[in-house]
């Protein structure tokens, strides 16, 4: 008997240390488990049991034997406590399933989990002995156990590691790609593989505003309804990212289109467009790390493709500005290139352009008869528009002083042909005149231009006969002229308003008294000293403002 | 530059793109070329065999989310085969093995698509 006692429990130790052998040598959890169970059921020869562990403070089934499904799914959901096996549900659930022996599976600070096994195939009850053998078992196993449990919860922090790096790999490759130059289609068809490829979507859409248009980049939802219920909501106002809830809650018709997230694309702020997502395929849903992803992306992309606007735009502003100088040097070579010289006279002029291309003009066109026609005029407006008229303005000139026409008449024409050829209400100040070289006569006709100024004798007469300015309607009222018989030393100052409303820093304006002041003073010098006088004068009181409007001036000294 | 090529061949009806190099997002449109030339071609019987390629990144998986629903619409298929275990930890990560069928080697991969005739 005290061999058998010996023998037996020689046997016992030698399975005990197999046993140990065999569940150290694995980390696997449900080999370890199976080979808990397996042993104690062979050892005790029970033909059902069942393992549950502590899985973060709740004990969970993790293995069993000779129990249908069904039976399992009733376990009851209890803390995983020290005295747990005293719980009154568990037992309760150990009765329903016919487990008489329990023993907890204990660490040393902690319950592992439990071990239940069902009666035992020769219907003995577990006797202290079995009971014992099965503590032993148990210590044996925790530690195996309670690594496996360890190396799994590593395993799925590397996991959440890994997947942290690839997010972060796919956000450093998409801002290298979505460099300055990028396409914006490139950058948009990039941003749309990124995130299905990353959320396995097949239903989304890219959203860009432009003003209060949409612009519907890429779609894999219906286009027509999905638009027609974005204008039903304030989708501009989409200044958050809205997760599955917060789209079923606050825009269920776009919910039922299978719509769950909805994340803005964001400059600074403003929303510029929309990222629309739907269910991801594998059924999982959008986390929160998730849609804050997506809101990385998505400003990556908008951020690039905004620059790429911008750049383009600075790109056609530069080619603007150059066809507008272009366009300023066309204007300076409609204006005289040499003044002509007369026994009686001495002329200067200047033409100075502000920024853009202007509507200021002068010009003194030769006549056969010995003397010319000099022709003063501001165009409405700046830029292209009034430039283009100028140079209409020019061509009329040029031909009507061929024609001999009375110069009142043919400002009358000049009139009809500027009115005829202008809708938009621009019209033009013009003041011509002919200066005779043979009986110092100046003829001329004032159609609405700052009057300009004759100094004779330390007095200012002003030429204001004429009419209304050009281009506003046809000549009903003919236009008058005035011949003045100058005199030796009279001198005649012509000017455009960028003279006497030149600005300076403090928005104050030149003024016709300061012109009419200092041309009184300059009286006695050449044309051309005037002339130089005057610009510099203005230049001074401007000091350094910006020029904003043309500046013309033609000086006319009697010799 | 990060290399990545492709070449297509064809095993019966199937046609299988075997790729090389780096797929993201810089060289995924060479992928997308391929399937939309494929799917042009009404080949839509489709092995894509990784065992050159070294790494992927979301972009370049996009392009297989952006192609598989036309070519499952038109009974066709894209399996994947011949992965390096790091290129299958991506596809794993994001979830893909419950979508696409992946194999070990291309000839298995192929073969699944005649079994099924």
């Amino acid at each position: 008997m005290q061999d058998n006692d010996n023998l037996k429990a020689k046997r016992n130790l030698t399975a005990l240390v197999e046993f140990s052998r065999v569940i150290n040598s694995s980390l696997d959890l449900n080999f370890i488990l199976n080979n808990v169970l397996l042993t104690c059921l062979g050892k005790f020869l029970a033909t059902r049991g069942v393992i549950a562990l502590n899985i973060s403070g709740k004990l969970q089934i993790k293995s069993y034997k000779g129990i249908s499904e069904e039976s399992i799914s009733l376990f009851p959901n209890i803390d995983a406590s020290e005295d747990c096996t005293e719980n009154d549900e568990l037992k309760n659930f150990f009765t329903d399933n016919n487990l008489l022996a329990s023993e907890k599976i204990s660490s040393s600070n902690e319950c592992v989990g439990i071990v239940c096994l069902g009666e035992k195939l020769n219907k003995q009850d577990y006797s202290k002995d079995d009971l014992d053998f099965l503590k032993t078992i148990l210590n044996i196993a925790a530690s195996a156990i309670q690594n496996s449990l360890i190396v799994e919860e590593l395993k799925l922090v590397n996991r959440e590691l890994d997947s942290r790096i690839q997010r972060l790999s796919s956000l450093f490759e998409l801002s290298k790609e979505f460099g300055l130059f990028s396409e914006s289609t490139k950058v948009t068809r990039l941003l749309i593989f990124s995130l299905i490829g990353q959320f396995l979507v097949q239903k989304y859409a890219l959203l860009r505003f432009e003003g209060n248009d949409i612009e519907v980049i890429e779609p894999k939802l219906p286009v027509e309804e999905l638009l027609s219920n974005l204008r039903k909501i304030d989708y501009h106002r989409i200044d958050a990212s809205l997760n599955k809830e917060q789209v079923a809650l606050l825009f269920p018709s776009l919910y039922s289109m299978g719509i769950e997230v909805i994340v803005p694309m964001q400059i600074q702020g403003r929303t510029k467009g929309l990222i629309i997502l739907g269910r991801r395929i594998n059924n999982v849903d959008y986390t929160d790390a998730d849609i804050e992803f997506i809101f990385s992306v998505g400003s990556l992309a908008i951020i690039s493709m905004e620059n790429r606007r911008l750049f383009r735009e600075a790109l056609e502003k530069q080619k603007m500005e150059e066809e507008l100088d272009l366009a300023r040097e066309i204007q300076r070579n409609l204006l005289p290139q040499k003044i002509p010289v007369y026994k009686n006279f001495d002329i200067a002029a200047v033409n100075v352009s502000s920024k853009q291309v202007g509507g200021d003009y002068y010009d003194i066109i030769e006549l056969d008869n010995d003397g010319c026609v000099v022709a003063i005029a501001d165009v409405s407006g700046k830029g292209v528009p009034a430039s283009l008229l100028m140079a209409n303005m020019q061509a009329f000139l040029q031909v009507i002083c061929r024609q001999n026409v009375p110069l009142d008449e043919a400002t009358g024409l000049i009139n009809d042909l500027i009115s005829k050829n202008t809708a938009d209400g621009k019209f033009i100040t013009f003041f011509w005149g002919i200066l005779n070289n043979i009986d110092m006569t100046f003829k001329y006709v004032n159609a609405g231009h700052n009057p300009p100024l004759l100094i004779r004798d330390g007095k200012i007469i002003k030429l204001e006969i004429g009419g209304m300015i050009l281009g506003v309607m046809k000549t009903i009222l003919p236009y008058r002229s005035e011949k003045i018989q100058l005199m030796k030393d009279d001198v005649l100052v012509m000017f455009t308003d960028g003279i006497s409303e030149a600005m300076n820093k403090k928005s104050e304006e030149f003024s016709d008294e300061a012109l009419e002041k200092l041309s009184l003073e300059m009286a006695s010098a050449s044309a051309e000293t005037i002339l130089k006088e005057i610009q510099s004068e203005v230049q001074r009181f401007t000091d350094g403002a910006n020029q904003s409007d043309d500046i013309t001036l033609v000086v006319i000294k009697v010799k | 530059m990060a290399e990545f090529n492709t070449s297509i061949k064809n095993q019966g009806a199937v046609s299988i793109i075997n790729l090389k190099g780096y797929l993201d997002a810089h060289t995924a449109p060479i992928l997308e070329n391929n399937f939309v030339d494929l799917i042009e071609k009404s080949c839509y019987q489709i092995v894509v065999d990784f065992k050159d390629l070294a790494y992927i990144s979301s972009a370049g998986l996009g392009v297989f989310m952006a192609y598989i629903e036309k070519i499952r619409d038109s009974k066709g298929d894209i399996k994947l085969s011949g992965m390096s275990d790091k290129v299958y930890n991506i596809f794993d990560l994001l979830g893909f093995p419950l979508l696409y069928e992946i194999f070990k080697s291309e000839d298995e991969a192929v073969k699944k698509f005649t079994e099924i005739k």
